[in-house]
Formats: structure tokens, C-alpha cells, sequence
């Protein structure tokens, strides 16, 4: 994969705190694209780039708190690197097993953000926002594996409405 | 140095993590302007473009939520011109009624029409004064024009009035220079007429007509129109008299009835 690629994916990021964030929430509960994206480029790419765009990731998202910056870029790039290395030590060929990747990982850097952040109420957040966080995000990771293996097309969905 | 390019690719992967790591260090030791400074060229990257259109977005959003609410206060605006407008003409047409002296022996009871029928031209008239005020059959109703007509029905709260452009509405006049006397009415088609005028009558184009009072009904000296064409035709013994009427007909508001003073 190219440099550009991974851009777009930063923009994606750039843009779905900017502008999409707010509107997919439900009821306080959003999609953590960030990462999701780098839990995605981490099933198929190498260490070395993942662990990159993690921190770049990371940087990108957290641009709004500059003050927890470097935390939330070590974090995902942690979270990259683990991805891979799950990756690599596990067979994650079925569906399932990829969406239980992403399921966990999501679930794993929301708690670490809630940490970093120092938010009060830390348990609570962690039923009501951190799980229901990381369940939203897969399902979203969900569409993108189906789409990715052909079992989702612009024909289906037409076909459905 | 070969053991050296060994090493470097051997750890290659822990290198990058090291750099990654180091670079999140200075990040979280670095302080506010290492942050602050990072920061702001992220966002200028990243966040800046689409910043940018959710913005422009935002304000055709508030641009359109503006410009209707505009449009509706311009409605209302212009609404409240109109009306304000008419109560111009209305406050005109009131001081001009205020100059206006009755009849002697009369007194005026003002009136508002409420409705007028009539298809090609006005016949009767709604008014919104009754027995409760005073208002009989047969009194005569004028504005600051001219003569009107009279009251033909009366209700607690309403009369109704024929107006002189009903043909069946005659009304005894006199000639207001030459003192001569005859019969107005209206007939379609033609408009109001002075009618049965003798050819040697003494009449002419621009002469005021006015009430005779010998009808009984009208007080004598209200002004019923003027006359605007006269034709003596040599095989007839009457003159053919066409008048203007005083008052426009087209537009009743404000009226006044007349009522005699005393029992």
C-alpha cells in the first residue's frame, strides 16, 4: 500500500471527528474510527507501516487535545502493534475471528482513552460507553468485511429497498 | 560494518517502535508548545478542509433559516404598509367628513356599509346602525359627496338603503343656477338622468343639481350630481340630461343619516 493510501485514511480520521462523529452518535455512543482503521490496516498489513499510521493515527485524532496527544499516539500505536502480533500468532481468517479482533481492540483503547482522559465515573463509562462504543464500531467493521468479501454490493442493497 | 546492517535489520522492527515510542515521549514531556505546535499543524492538515465545508455547510444552513424568516417578516411588513395605508385614506376621508355641516334641522348618525349588492352597479346597501340608533324608513343617508339614498328597511342593528343608481329610486331636484326643477333617476346603461326636463328648460353642461325637498323625503339642497351632457332632440318635448353623480358609488364607507331634529 502506498503513502497515499494511508493519507486518506488520516483525512477519513480528520474528517470523521470534524464532521461525522456528531452525527453518528447515538444517545452519547460513537463510532471509534480511528481505531478501527488502524485495527483494519493491521490485519493486512506489515508491523512496521501499522505501527506508523498508528501513532499518526493517534495524533490525528487526539489533534483536538494536544495535551493528551502523546498518550492517545503511544496508545494506538500499541494497539496497532498488538494487532498485528494477534494477527500473526492467531489464525484470523474467518469473520468472526476479525470482528472479535476489532470488537476487543476498539473495546481496549476506548478504556485506555477514558484512562488517559481521566474522565470520573470510569466503571459506569465503561458498560455505557467504552462496550457500547466498541459493539457500534464492529458493527460498523462488520459492513466493511462484508463489503470486502463480496457478500455486501450496491446491487444487494438495492435490491433490499 | 556488515554486522552492523545485520543488527539494524534484525531489530529493524524494534526500531521503529523505539522511534514511535520516543516520539510519543516527547510528545507527553515535551510540553505545551511541543504539543501545542503539533497540534496546530494536524489540524491545519487534517482537520482544517473539513472544518472548512462543515462551516460553509453551517452557514448556507443559517443563510436559508435567514432569509425565510426575512421573507416572512417582509410579508408582515408589507402587510402592516397596507394597513396602515387605508387607515391613511380612511383618516382623509374622516377630517374630509369632519369639515361637513348637516342640514339645518337635521342631525347626522354615522354609518359604516357593511355590505353592498348589486351586480353591474350598486342598488342597496348594508349599513351598521338600526332602531337602536335611531334609524328609520325613509330617512335619507348622504356623505361628505353627496346625497346617497335612503333608509328602505330597518333591523335593531342594521338598515338596509337603496341608493340612488337603484332605477327605481327617483329623486325630486332642482336646478341649482336657474332654480328649475325635475325628476332624477338612473336607468342601466346610460347612468343617472335628469328626467321629463322640458327642451325650453333652462340647462346646460356643468350645472349643479341638487335636492328640491318636495319629494318629502330628501331635505332640500343636497347635492345629487352634476350635469355632464345635455341633447335637445327636435322631434322630442324633453331634453335628454345626463348627470354625474356627487357621490361615488363604487366606493361607499363612511355615511351619515339624516334624522330631523324633534318629535
Amino acid at each position: 500500500m502506498n503513502i497515499i493510501a494511508y493519507i486518506l485514511y488520516l483525512l477519513l480520521i480528520g474528517m470523521h471527528a470534524v464532521i461525522w462523529k456528531d452525527v453518528t452518535s447515538i444517545f452519547d455512543v460513537v463510532i471509534n474510527l480511528p481505531a478501527c482503521l488502524v485495527l483494519l490496516v493491521a490485519l493486512y498489513k506489515d508491523e512496521v507501516p501499522v505501527t506508523w499510521f498508528g501513532f499518526l493515527a493517534g495524533l490525528v485524532a487526539a489533534a483536538g487535545a494536544p495535551d493528551r496527544m502523546g498518550w492517545y499516539a503511544l496508545l494506538m500505536a500499541v494497539l496497532a502493534l498488538a494487532g498485528c502480533f494477534v494477527r500473526e500468532r492467531l489464525n484470523l481468517d474467518s469473520l468472526k475471528a476479525k470482528l472479535l479482533l476489532v470488537l476487543g481492540g476498539v473495546f481496549v483503547h476506548n478504556v485506555g482513552s477514558l484512562i488517559i482522559s481521566g474522565t470520573d465515573g470510569l466503571f459506569i463509562l465503561l458498560g455505557t460507553s467504552a462496550l457500547t462504543g466498541a459493539v457500534y464500531t464492529t458493527l460498523i467493521a462488520w459492513l466493511f468485511f462484508l463489503f470486502k468479501e463480496g457478500k455486501l454490493t450496491v446491487e444487494k442493497l438495492k435490491s433490499i429497498f | 560494518m556488515r554486522w552492523i546492517s545485520n543488527l539494524f535489520s534484525r531489530y529493524w522492527r524494534n526500531v521503529h517502535f523505539i522511534s514511535v515510542l520516543l516520539l510519543s515521549l516527547i510528545l507527553i514531556l515535551g510540553g505545551g508548545q511541543v504539543t501545542g505546535f503539533t497540534s496546530g499543524v494536524v489540524s491545519a492538515v487534517f482537520y482544517a478542509p473539513f472544518s472548512l465545508i462543515k462551516n460553509t455547510v453551517v452557514a448556507l444552513a443559517t443563510v436559508n433559516t435567514d432569509n425565510e424568516r426575512l421573507q416572512q417578516a417582509l410579508v408582515e411588513a408589507s402587510a402592516k404598509v397596507v394597513q396602515l395605508e387605508e387607515m391613511e385614506r380612511e383618516n382623509a376621508r374622516l377630517r374630509a367628513i369632519l369639515g361637513f355641516t348637516p342640514p339645518e334641522n337635521y342631525t347626522l348618525i354615522p354609518a359604516e356599509v357593511v355590505s353592498v349588492s348589486g351586480d353591474h352597479v350598486s342598488l342597496a346597501a348594508l349599513i351598521n346602525r338600526g332602531t337602536r340608533d335611531s334609524v328609520e324608513i325613509d330617512q335619507p343617508l348622504i356623505n361628505e359627496q353627496g346625497l346617497i339614498g335612503r333608509v328602505v328597511s330597518v333591523s335593531p342593528l342594521s338598515a338596509t338603503v337603496q341608493l340612488l343608481t337603484d332605477p327605481t329610486a327617483r329623486v325630486a331636484v332642482r336646478i341649482a343656477d336657474s332654480r328649475e326643477m325635475g325628476i332624477v333617476k338612473y336607468q342601466v346603461g346610460t347612468g343617472m338622468i335628469l328626467d321629463n326636463f322640458p327642451i325650453q328648460g333652462s340647462i346646460k353642461e356643468g350645472d349643479l343639481i341638487l335636492s328640491s325637498g318636495l319629494g318629502g323625503i330628501y331635505p332640500p339642497g343636497l347635492v345629487v350630481g352634476t350635469v355632464i351632457a345635455v341633447e335637445r332632440p327636435e322631434e322630442e318635448p324633453f331634453c335628454r340630461v345626463r348627470l354625474q353623480p356627487a357621490a361615488n358609488f363604487n366606493s361607499l364607507e363612511e355615511l351619515f343619516v339624516l334624522r330631523v331634529h324633534g318629535p
